[in-house]
């Protein structure tokens, strides 16, 4: 009653299958490789005649994508909570290219906390980007929370170190720190953001990665985690109906967790990253 | 990666397999490379099965190799995609010209209008700014300094009236002798019914000349039903590509030219004020297929 499933005759559904992950966003490479992969783990699997095959493959799929982005991750909240606790500050450093959300990721963050009794400092650690400095300090002044910033042009780690210290005066037990966008491939600016990274030794560096980024998610996935590190994504304008395959890239390519994901401009919309949520978006119709 | 069409080209034009598997070989390849490009995976397919069928049916002019004759149909059919492989016109048609940005959030649509300024006023144009991002906390201050840094004529209002303040910012600069004037927008997306509407009502208000839409280098499948969106709701006049400084393709923009029959006019390739570039079709192409040597390439054929 059972028959081994013809591979040869699904290559054509599992062609489509990289076609349709990458149709979601999901870089070329990874949906490419997952498929591969998955073909291996199809080899002499044995099914009950009569069965739907279409379907068994459908699940497997769905284990397997699950089981590669199922990296469990701290719950922000949680951890400023121990911190505090303990007397110590949390320090998150947020990252990414230009326009992805970062600073107003901060925000949503720092709403989040206060809105749990923990008042975050934000350090305005963008020195660079015109308007960048008013931006995060209209949202401190919205949400309520303190602000470190200096002039335009001032060295970012100065500004984050200065958060830091006045966290530490004042009683205040995290530090949010925004920097300002680059590309990955920009030494330089790498540079600089490895220097921020090494005054404050951030508990946390969180890549900030835009849902509708393509095949170029994998690239920055990879130089900022070789460059600086990265401990945890969060994907930002999952509400601009994409599907949000980055996920999956990121995922496959430097196996770090995502937190939360971005789904609106509004402080309230910042939710847990779920991942079967994120199949069903992916796979289902 | 970078190499794949590069190596496709030359496989193909050396290869000893007889044509029709060296087209399917080389077609194969191609979809894969635009594919990494972020070029919308419908219009892939859709390219490479008119390539193919070409490429069987067509007959080489007198003197090319049949194999030369191949490239050419790629390349034709590539320059296709963003409406010929001409050059833009970049120059006002009238004066004074009003360009109103438009695109999703983080595009690049504020930085983008002030490189435009430079672009213009270093060409001796008299250039307005007006700043009618309403939404986004530090949007007016932002388009401010780029303006003071420029030397440019800036206008904008406090409050959240963004079709005020673009119909009172246009006429402001029109009796200031603005000749070029543009309106940066909040970014938006296609699931945003208000915004989109806002779009619409701020178009209707300034009759903009050139409404120009800002896509990033690095957007994926999610390109072509955001263009079109925009498109339906005024409709595009230009586009222009950032973040090209990065390892980003762009591909995303062909399906923006694709559904809404706008050439892209220019690319930004840093976060400074020079970093624009007026847009170069071929190489633009070379770069999505990853190809150096297109230009050798296409004078011998
Ligand atoms: N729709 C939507 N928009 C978002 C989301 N997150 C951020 N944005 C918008 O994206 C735009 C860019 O956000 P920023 O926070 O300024 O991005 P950034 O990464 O700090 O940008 P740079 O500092 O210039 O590199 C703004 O218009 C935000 O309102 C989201 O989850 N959904
Ligand atoms: N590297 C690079 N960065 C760019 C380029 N164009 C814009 N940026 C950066 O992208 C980020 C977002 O640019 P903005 O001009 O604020 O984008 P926007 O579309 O106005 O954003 P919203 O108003 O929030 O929708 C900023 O950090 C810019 O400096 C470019 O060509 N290259
Ligand atoms: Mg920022
Ligand atoms: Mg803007």
């Amino acid at each position: 009653v059972y028959k081994e499933l013809d591979l040869k005759k699904l290559e054509p559904i599992l062609e489509e299958y990289v076609l349709l992950l990458t149709e979601a966003d999901v870089a070329y490479e990874v949906a490419e490789e997952l498929i591969e992969k998955f073909k291996e783990r199809l080899k002499g699997k044995k099914i009950r005649r009569g069965e739907d095959e279409k379907k068994i493959i459908e699940d497997a799929l769905r284990e397997a994508i699950y089981d590669l982005i199922n990296i469990p991750g701290p719950d922000l909240v949680e951890e400023a909570k121990k911190a505090k606790a303990e007397g110590r500050i949390l320090k998150i450093m947020f990252m990414g290219v230009n326009g992805v959300g970062k600073t107003t990721t901060i925000a949503k963050v720092a709403y989040m906390l206060k809105k749990a009794g923990i008042t975050p400092v934000l350090a305005a650690a963008d020195t660079f980007r015109a308007g960048a400095v008013e931006q995060l300090k209209q949202h401190a002044e919205r949400i309520g929370v303190p602000i470190v910033t200096k002039p335009y042009g001032s060295d970012p780690a100065a500004v984050a170190y200065d958060a830091i210290e006045f966290a530490k005066a004042r009683g205040f037990s995290v530090v949010l720190v925004d920097t300002a966008g680059r590309m990955h491939v920009d030494v330089d600016l790498m540079n600089e953001l490895r220097k921020v990274a090494r005054v404050i030794e951030p508990d946390y560096k969180i890549l900030v990665l835009d849902a509708l980024t393509g095949n170029d998610a994998v690239e920055q996935a990879r130089f900022f985690d070789e460059a600086v590190g990265v401990d945890g994504v969060i994907l930002t304008k999952v509400d601009a109906d994409a599907k949000g395959g980055a996920v999956l890239s990121v995922a496959a390519t430097i196996k770090k967790p995502i937190l939360y994901l971005g789904i609106g401009q509004g402080y309230e919309d910042l939710i847990r990253f779920d991942p079967s949520w994120f199949v069903e978006r992916l796979l289902g119709e | 990666m970078l190499e794949g069409v590069r190596d496709a080209v030359r496989k193909f034009l050396r290869s000893s397999a007889d044509y029709e598997t060296s087209v399917n070989m080389f077609v194969k390849e191609l979809q894969k490379t635009l594919i990494k490009s972020d070029v919308n995976v419908r219009l892939v397919l859709q390219l490479t099965r008119r390539i193919k069928e070409r490429a069987l049916k067509e007959k080489p002019p007198p003197g090319a190799s049949r194999r030369d004759w191949f490239i050419k149909i790629v390349y034709e059919e590539l320059a296709n995609l963003f409406g010929g492989d001409v050059e833009p016109d970049v120059k006002p048609k009238k004066i004074p010209w009003v360009i109103m940005m438009v695109g999703v959030q983080g595009s690049g649509k504020t930085t983008t209008t002030g490189k435009l300024a430079r672009f213009y006023k270093v060409r001796g144009y008299r250039v307005a700014l007006v700043a009618a991002d309403t939404y986004r906390p530090g949007a007016k201050d932002q388009l401010r300094q780029l303006a003071e840094r420029v030397g440019v004529l800036f206008y904008t209002e406090p409050g959240d009236d963004a079709v005020g303040i673009a119909k009172r910012g246009v006429e402001w600069a029109k009796k200031k002798g603005a000749e070029i004037i543009i309106v940066d927008t909040a970014g938006r997306h296609r699931k945003e019914a208000d915004l989109l509407k806002e779009m619409e009502d701020i178009a209707k208000e300034i009759n903009p000349d050139e409404v120009m839409l800002v896509i990033d280098a690095s957007i994926g499948q999610q390109a072509k039903p955001l263009a079109e969106t925009f498109h339906k709701t005024t409709p595009i006049g230009s586009i222009v590509i950032t973040k090209l400084d990065g390892t980003a393709k762009g591909g995303g923009a062909l399906s923006a030219v694709a559904v809404t029959g706008a050439p892209i006019k220019f690319i930004g390739t840093g976060e400074k004020l020079d970093e624009l570039e007026v847009f170069k079709p071929k190489k633009f192409v070379a770069r999505i297929l990853g190809l150096g040597d297109l230009e050798g390439l296409l004078e011998r054929l």
